[in-house]
């Protein structure tokens, strides 16, 4: 088991945003975790990044406890993250954004700078190395996030939203890189509001709404489950979708 | 560009023997410390975006030790230079330590606060001359007293030290920590998320400012022989580095330089043209082109050239690959 | 008796320095936006009192009044002039502008008067009053009651009001105000103008006892960002708390180890805060 959060709970000044919320991923997998507006997915994908602290629960990554460690002792530890809104450097070039990443685990110039170019060939950045970050429209930033992270050599890689505001046929190439980091063989967690993508690309889904984790299962189980109908539609759906 | 280079450097090593009005030495050797100071800003302010109002500590404790070593014990003032620098990387410890897990601001004010907190106890202590200051050798038959009469020789120990920051400055520029630096002002949050150790970063890179800075004091103390509350931690000497530095362009290597070599001049002009309400006058004129450099063109000169001269380049992706 | 006496002076004065930081304090809430030249605005508060008592000849509800409505003007036009298009770029712009903006208010100050330290001719609050035993300046006393009364009254404005509300709400979540129809750009613009109005009214409330010069605006932002530092982060009743106590620290600093070090004091203590609690006496970890 390569990730596992265990009755995770975060509040904010009397509110909760997620409360015991449990997710274990094994080495290799790709899970995604769906669900509706301000349901507590993006709180809890922040809580295993590192970026908050949750107030209970533990979360392990492989068998170290992580709980309360700082962002960057993640990124060492092999979690990397993209940002739902893009964080890229914008006056940095795109392959020093990258390098960035590669510093990570490569100590000299030269080899992050070789490093960086690989991860460049792969995204598909590598003709656009020598503009700055902010020349790039946004599935351009994304894709450059993306990059960035892979540099660091992730055996886990938290996506969040990271197809969101793209185009059908950009979606269709983010989905094929995701595809082709996978099969590098780094695990995957995705969060996502498009269905499609989840559909294509998730083994397995967790459902959040309301700071609870509703269902979990294969991503065809888990959409016909009426609990995750109501969540999304209301309660009337999901008496049509049970009386079907 | 490599000719430029080389041209750009003879003059500045033949500047003082080619210029030989006693006058315009000085001034040439005023632009170099001014450089100096504004470059060792440039480390923490610039490459790693941390914003220090209150540099003139570190200015202030390598002017003031060598000349309290000379005042009261009789001790070569060059002694006080390691010191100074100990002293200087003590400070920014304490400042830096707590801050640096806090937004920017937190930083930004607490340099105020602890420059001004030591101005004021400074001025009030008679060891350290008070208001009135700390005196050097006049006159010195010991080289290492760095007395002289001319500023030649000062010219040129100042370019020596102003080449090895911008060596030390170009070597962390390329190195791990430069980018690290550039990524942490660029986006702290996911310069975290990449692994970066923000804190410790930020340390090193305010622990070399102030090293360099305290240096820089040091050397004016030589220079002029004298210190005081005002002319070794007083707001300005802070705002100098700045505006030499925000002027030229931050986070650049030569953008300090460039600033120096603009504004010293025109500083000196200003001094000479209004006599004494230049000063006045100077400062407001400082103020406003802070303000216009914040709101226009924050990268400073350095900037506008990139702008300017960058090839045009479209907003659009690029030609596409198969994933 | 001098112990108390001193006490009281302290908190009174802390009471102004509440009113003096509340409206950095809100900025900072609302914008996460450290203006460094706040104390400037206190400074002009001081001047634009000076200035109409010396035209005009009128007292202190007059040129209270006239330092609230300059400075409140001038706020919402730095505000328009420098500080919207400042937020939308890199923080090193945002920190420079105000720093810079400081200098040219400062230095201008300095031309148009001089350096030398000023006092308002004498006004109708003379004189001491005793309360209990304690003497108490009458100035002192007007000035720390009137500020506390108004810092309350701000607070009251953004916790009470429509207006507040809608300000709170820019300060909580810009993007969900937007969608609710409330404009951010005005209210922030608001903010500005209250932040230098109540500056500035603590300004004059300082200049009917106290002498000043365009120096003084230093000090004044430093002292007010301890205050905003030691009430936390955006709140206006933690500004009013930390600004007695702040005025209560300076004051018996300045009455053990005389009045040299009180500053010194008051900064060393900063620097203890950021080590040890740097969200303040309110604020969560």
């Amino acid at each position: 088991m390569l990730l596992s959060a265990e009755k995770v709970t975060k509040r904010f000044a009397g509110f909760t945003a997620v409360a015991e919320a449990d997710l274990t991923v094994e080495e290799g997998e790709i899970v995604g975790l769906i669900g509706p507006n301000g349901a507590g997915k993006s709180t809890f994908f922040n809580c295993v990044a590192g970026d908050l602290a949750p107030n209970a629960g533990r979360i392990r990554f492989a068998g170290i406890d992580v709980t309360h460690a700082p962002a960057e002792s993640h990124a060492r530890l092999g979690i990397g993250r993209t940002f739902q809104v893009p964080a890229t450097f914008e006056d940095m070039t795109i392959l020093d954004n990258v390098m960035v990443g590669a510093f990570l685990r490569h100590h000299s110039r030269a080899a992050a700078r070789t490093k960086a170019l690989q991860v460049l060939e792969l995204t598909g950045l590598k003709d656009q190395a020598g503009l700055r970050a902010k020349s790039l429209g946004t599935p351009g930033r994304k894709r450059l996030e993306i990059a960035r992270v892979l540099a660091t050599e992730p055996r886990l890689m938290l996506l969040d939203e990271a197809l969101a505001g793209l185009t059908p046929s950009e979606i269709q190439r983010a989905i094929a890189l995701v595809r082709d980091i996978h099969k590098l063989g780094v695990t995957i967690v995705i969060v996502e509001h498009i269905m499609e993508v989840i559909l294509t690309l998730a083994e397995r889904v967790l459902v959040f709404n309301q700071g609870r984790v509703i269902a979990s299962g294969k991503p065809q189980e888990v959409i016909d489950d009426p609990a995750v109908i109501e969540a999304y539609l209301g309660r009337g759906h999901a008496r049509a979708a049970r009386r079907e | 560009m490599r000719w430029g280079l080389l041209a750009l450097t003879l003059a500045f090593l033949a500047y003082p023997l080619i210029l030989t009005n006693p006058f315009y030495q000085d001034a040439g050797a005023l632009v170099l410390l001014a450089a100096i100071s504004a470059s060792a800003w440039n480390i923490v302010g610039g490459y790693a975006g941390q914003i220090s109002v209150g540099h003139a500590m570190f200015y202030g404790a390598g002017a003031y030790l060598p000349l309290l070593l000379y005042q009261h014990w009789h001790l070569p003032p060059l002694l006080g230079v390691p010191l100074a620098i100990a002293v200087s990387l003590g400070l920014a410890l304490v400042v830096g330590f707590p801050t640096f897990r806090l937004q920017g601001h937190y930083f930004s004010m607490a340099t105020l606060a602890v420059a001004e907190l030591i101005r004021i106890v400074v001025s009030n202590w008679e060891l350290l001359g008070a208001a009135i200051g700390l005196q050097g050798p006049a006159v010195s038959p010991n080289w290492w007293d760095l007395t002289f009469r001319s500023a030649v020789p000062y010219y040129y120990i100042f370019l020596a030290v102003l080449a090895l920051l911008l060596a030390v400055t170009w070597y962390m520029e390329q190195s791990r920590l430069g980018y690290c630096l550039r990524a942490i002002r660029a986006g702290e949050r996911a310069a975290k998320s990449l692994g970066v150790p923000v804190r410790r970063y930020k340390l090193y890179a305010l622990m070399l400012s102030a090293a360099f800075t305290s240096l820089a004091g040091s050397l004016y103390a030589f220079k002029t022989g004298f210190v005081d509350p005002d002319s070794g931690l007083g707001i300005l000497v802070s705002v100098q580095m700045i505006i030499v530095a925000a002027l030229g362009g931050t986070g650049t290597l030569v953008g300090p330089l460039l600033g120096a070599v603009i504004l010293v001049p025109l500083q000196t002009a200003t001094n000479t043209w209004f006599g004494g309400g230049g000063a006045g006058l100077t400062f407001i004129v400082y103020g406003g082109i802070i303000v216009l450099i914040a709101r226009f063109e924050p990268g400073g000169l350095m900037e506008l050239w990139h702008r300017l001269t960058a090839p045009r380049t479209r907003r659009s992706p690029a030609p596409r690959h198969a994933a | 008796m001098i112990l108390l006496q001193v006490i009281v002076g302290g908190l009174l004065l802390g009471a102004v320095y509440a009113l003096l930081s509340s409206g950095l304090t809100l900025i900072w809430g609302m914008m996460n936006f450290i203006n460094f030249a706040h104390g400037e605005f206190v400074m002009i508060g001081m001047y634009v009192a000076f200035v109409i008592v010396v035209a005009l000849g009128v007292g202190p509800s007059i040129f209270g009044l006239a330092a609230a409505i300059g400075l409140f003007i001038l706020g919402v036009a730095i505000y328009f002039a420098l500080i919207r298009a400042v937020m939308r770029g890199p923080i090193l712009a945002q920190i420079l502008s105000t720093f810079g903006l400081a200098l040219l208010l400062r230095y201008t100050a300095f031309w148009i008067f001089s350096p030398n330290f000023v006092t308002l001719p004498q006004s109708s609050l003379t004189g001491t009053i005793n309360l209990g035993g304690i003497l108490l300046n009458v100035a002192q006393l007007v000035a720390g009651v009137v500020a506390a009364a108004l810092t309350l009254a701000l607070h009251l404005l953004l916790t009470r009001t429509a207006v507040g509300s809608q300000l709170l709400a820019v300060a909580a979540d810009r993007q969900a105000a937007m969608l609710m129809g409330i404009r951010p750009d005005r209210m922030q613009a608001l903010a500005w103008g209250l932040s230098a109005a109540s500056a500035g009214i603590a300004g004059a409330l300082m200049a009917i006892s106290y002498p000043f010069s365009p120096a003084v605006g230093e000090t004044f932002a430093l002292t007010a960002f301890v205050v905003v530092t030691l009430g936390g982060f955006g709140s206006v009743p933690g500004a009013l708390l930390a600004g007695l106590l702040v005025g209560l620290i300076q004051a018996l600093s300045a009455y053990y180890f005389g009045p040299v070090y009180k500053d010194v004091i008051v900064y060393g203590l900063f620097v203890a805060l950021l080590w040890l609690r740097p969200q303040g006496l309110l604020g969560t970890a």
